[in-house]
């Protein structure tokens, strides 16, 4: 284009809008002729199609996982949902959510307890001992002197009876006997159950002496 | 008779019609676009500046950054889609747009509510969700001025006295569907019944894929396929193939919308769906690049000198990068990368303003010496315009896809802290500022002609444009 | 295509397949995820948000927080948002999360960092301490975070001299950089106040034992 007018001027249709839809209607029903080059198109089309629908399926079939509405991550286990054993909660890992509530204050998170005030509950002798004499110590409290590998405690530990039940006293006693390196085996609700049943009329606070007295 | 005197009376008498509606709401549309071009620019500055503007609670870079958004795409989006729209259902029906007063209620009506959901997303009433933050009750304004659009565009079409229907209006009329049906769901699974937790955001992300894909998309593909045969005087190569490619486009577009989901705490197949519509997309769009390109093919010189093409030809350029974009975007691998960055938001520029504003540009130079019979006043000013256009979206992507590896890259980059990538990427937020800045001269530069050609007192020094009758499109000469 | 309403009908099954196959379906699925209640303490969770928190979600929602931050984790294995040094979350957000929120703000753009568990972000720092920390964030970015480009919200607080009246317990203690000038006090209005203890509630610590199981990766043997 040669002039600096003609940039501005407004630009000239080529073709009627007419006849623009007319030969159009046309063209939609005559396929071209066949001339070289062009009878290739409608093939390689009907070929990039197919590949492309194919691999989108695949794609799909692959990666929706079954169409299950509560996995979000692609590289989730692909297998039948029966064939994955459901991957139960061992009473350790339940036993953390109430060891989180109730004893992180005072024995901490770490287990180590607060020298002096709290005894930890890491190689203690009373977690991985006696499950029953775990068991009364949580429902019915501690008072009073007490020695923890070695070292002499005098504090009050409030009783959990009331406030926990069986099956959690279960899981929190055995979260704590699994935990930090402690390798003590699991205490069943049924044991709990048994020791609350056995000192059924006791209310008030355990001491360490008494614990001892009982044996196991 | 003489036809083609007949031919000519015709489309005077269609763009007289068409002649006020239009250019209302052209106006609309180039008033929001200056408006939420300096909201955007302002927005972007806040990124790297983080002060500016932070003091007053209603530019609040949170308030400002949607507010903007929405005043460029329903503001200028919108009014530029409905003001070409109709124009063209107008001239390929070939019927005048009756009682064309209703459309001004229309684009009053449209552009209040526009203007109540931008005041109120910066007073503190945004919704939040993506393209939805306008509050709750400009919704009914909205579809009731759409409507009125919607309807006449409709009507048009069905009182049409051609007897066949080209590519460019299966366009318009599926959007002109599309798009109230996609807004009206989306408003009452996400606020009348909202619909509950992760839910909300497909619906979201179904909402905003439709708008770009099936309302804005179709706008611009509709000017490719009318503007390319009417200035070329060539028809549409391979048109036997439009048809196909229009189905394929929009029924995988349509699906597409959970691939902006990908890694999101929805169920994974969502976003696998998508992804799979992605991929499939890819063959409507290579039917319609054959379309194209092969009109084009043999008239790259004529197509150069034109005005109008140059910027129809960014259009489709840029929906034929968007789509790849998309479909990059669909790699998990490289998502994993670049979500949530410059690169993920460049996507949905790439098709709302690489695609169809440079479209509606180009548009807008062929329709308005029509309608108005006047001369542009300033070619200086259209170099401007088209220069600043075609360098800012080169510079954009390129600069943009580099920022967005590179962001995404030190966001998974676990060692380093949050602060030391935001410095490192103060300088592309700053590019980013600087490139808007850019293409809103441009814009400025296209209003002050537009107030040259088509204000009624500005215009009267304007000269007048001289058209001639076009011939015939013959199918000789079609390869 | 001549026939208008052969037009009209491929355009509404165009729609109503994506509606139905995308939402529908998804509704369907996930549409009435319920609460899950814990074998062990008989808890319910997600556990709702408390009133306050609820007020700061709209505050959240109306500052428009989400143009910056995400709300959700990924999953291991895809990014690095669990990783050591990141540490976004003890694990990727599952959909059940989000039932207590009435709005859902996931979020596109991370110029920030991602929020989803940003209220147990401060390790065991008392609850009176970490809403300092957040406040400060809110009035002066800087101040605890030199470098950001997150804008100071001054309009969430209250700037008044001390005199005459006691000193408020909420005071936020800033850096004599960023400090009032001497006799002057910054308050967090009931706004920021709703906003951090929104803020705070975001943490999704219970890990859900289905969703676990469901989305462990598959081990290597298995193959692909």
């Amino acid at each position: 284009m040669s002039a600096n007018d003609s940039n501005f001027r407004a630009e000239q249709s080529a073709g009627s809008d007419d006849s623009i839809q007319q030969v159009h209607a046309q063209l939609q029903k005559q396929k071209p002729e066949k001339t070289d080059g062009y009878s290739m198109l409608p093939l390689v089309l009907l070929g990039l199609m197919c590949c492309a629908v194919f691999f989108g399926s695949i794609y799909l079939a692959h990666f929706s996982l079954r169409f299950d509405p509560l996995v979000y991550s692609e590289h989730a286990n692909r297998e039948k949902p029966g064939a994955v054993k459901v991957v139960a909660l061992t009473r350790a890992q339940m036993g953390k959510k109430v060891f989180d509530i109730t004893c992180i204050a005072c024995h901490q998170a770490n287990g180590l307890g607060v020298p002096g005030q709290y005894p930890p509950l890491i190689a203690s002798e009373w977690v991985t001992g006696s499950e029953e004499r775990l068991v009364r110590i949580v429902l019915h409290g501690l008072n009073g002197p007490i020695t923890v590998e070695g070292k002499e405690y005098n504090n009050v530990m409030a009783p959990l009876g009331a406030a926990l039940k069986d099956e959690q006293i279960a899981n929190v006693l055995s979260y704590v006997r699994a935990s930090w390196g402690n390798t003590a085996s699991e205490v069943t609700p049924e044991t709990v159950a048994k020791v609350r049943a056995d000192t059924a009329g006791r209310n008030s606070y355990w001491t360490a002496a008494e614990l001892l007295k009982l044996g196991n | 008779m003489n036809p083609s005197a007949n031919n000519r009376t015709e489309q005077m008498e269609i763009d007289a019609s068409a002649k006020w509606p239009v250019l209302v709401f052209f106006a609309y549309g180039l008033g929001w676009l200056l408006l939420g071009g300096i909201m955007q620019l302002a927005a972007a500055m806040q990124l790297h500046s983080p002060g500016f503007l932070a003091g007053c609670e209603w530019t609040t870079h949170g308030r400002l950054a949607p507010a903007a958004q929405n005043a460029l795409v329903y503001g200028w989006g919108m009014n530029a889609a409905f003001a070409f729209g109709l124009w063209l259902m107008a001239r390929l029906s070939a019927t005048t747009l009756r009682h064309g007063g209703w459309l001004f209620i229309a684009a009053k009506f449209w552009n209040t509510g526009v203007a109540l959901g931008v005041g109120g997303i910066l007073a503190g009433y945004s919704t939040s969700f993506e393209l939805l933050e306008m509050p709750r009750f400009v919704s009914l304004l909205l579809l009731a001025a759409y409507a009125l659009v919607g309807v006449w565009a409709i009507t048009t079409f069905s009182i049409r006295n051609t007897e066949n229907v080209y590519a460019s209006q299966w366009y318009v009329f599926g959007a002109a569907f599309w798009f109230p049906w996609l807004y009206a769901i989306a408003q009452v699974m996400l606020f009348k019944a909202p619909v509950r937790g992760v839910l909300q955001p497909v619906v979201n992300a179904w909402y905003v894929h439709g708008l770009y894909n099936l309302w804005f998309v179709p706008m611009a593909l509709a000017a490719a396929y009318y503007f390319l045969p009417k200035l070329l005087g060539k028809p549409v190569s391979n048109y036997y193939l439009a048809s196909l490619a229009f189905w394929w486009l929009v029924v995988t577009s349509a699906f597409a919308g959970g691939s902006r989901l990908i890694g999101a705490p929805v169920p994974v197949w969502i976003p696998t769906m998508g992804i799979a519509a992605n991929i499939l997309v890819v063959v409507g769009v290579i039917i319609i690049a054959i379309n194209l390109f092969g009109t084009l093919s043999g008239r790259f010189e004529a197509a150069r000198s034109s005005l109008t093409l140059r910027f129809i030809l960014i259009s489709i350029v840029s929906f034929i990068l968007a789509a790849v974009m998309n479909l990059a975007l669909s790699m998990r691998g490289f998502a994993a990368t670049v979500q949530f960055t410059l690169l993920d938001g460049l996507r949905d520029w790439l098709t709302f303003y690489a695609c169809f504003s440079t479209a509606m540009f180009g548009a807008a130079y062929f329709i308005l010496p029509r309608l108005t019979g006047k001369e542009w006043r300033s070619g200086a000013l259209i170099k401007l315009h088209f220069g600043a256009t075609a360098l800012g979206v080169l510079l954009m992507v390129v600069g943009l896809t580099y920022a967005g590896w590179t962001q995404g890259n030190m966001l998974n980059n676990a060692a380093m802290p949050f602060t030391d990538i935001t410095k490192a990427m103060s300088f592309w937020f700053a590019f980013r500022t600087v490139v808007l800045g850019l293409l809103l001269l441009g814009h400025v530069a296209f209003l002050l002609n537009f107030v040259w050609i088509a204000c009624p007192i500005n215009s009267q020094s304007t000269a007048s444009a001289t058209l001639r009758t076009p011939p015939a499109l013959s199918l000789e000469g079609h390869a | 295509m001549k026939n208008g309403l052969a037009l009209f009908l491929g355009v509404f099954a165009t729609l109503a397949l994506s509606w139905a196959g995308l939402l529908l379906t998804a509704h369907k699925q996930i549409g009435s995820l319920s609460q899950f209640k814990d074998p062990a303490d008989e808890t319910l969770y997600p556990q709702p948000l408390s009133g306050l928190a609820n007020q700061g979600r709209l505050v959240y929602q109306d500052l428009g927080c989400v143009s910056c931050h995400t709300q959700q984790v990924r999953q291991q294995g895809f990014g690095n948002d669990l990783a050591e040094g990141r540490k976004w979350g003890e694990r990727g957000s599952y959909a059940r999360d989000y039932i207590r929120d009435e709005t859902v703000l996931i979020g596109q753009n991370r110029i920030g960092p991602d929020l989803r568990n940003v209220g147990s972000r401060l390790g065991d720092a008392k609850a009176e301490e970490y809403a300092q920390w957040f406040y400060k964030l809110l009035y002066a970015p800087q101040s605890v975070a030199a470098g950001t480009n997150m804008p100071a919200h001054p309009f969430l607080f209250d700037v008044h001299p001390v005199a005459g009246r006691q000193p408020s317990p909420h005071a936020l203690m800033l850096p004599s950089k960023f400090a009032p000038g001497p006799g002057r006090e910054v308050v967090p209005t009931s706004r920021a106040i709703a906003l951090v203890a929104y803020l705070q509630s975001l943490k999704d610590t219970y890990d859900y034992p289905i969703e676990r199981s469901r989305n462990t990766p598959a081990p290597k043997e298995a193959g692909h």
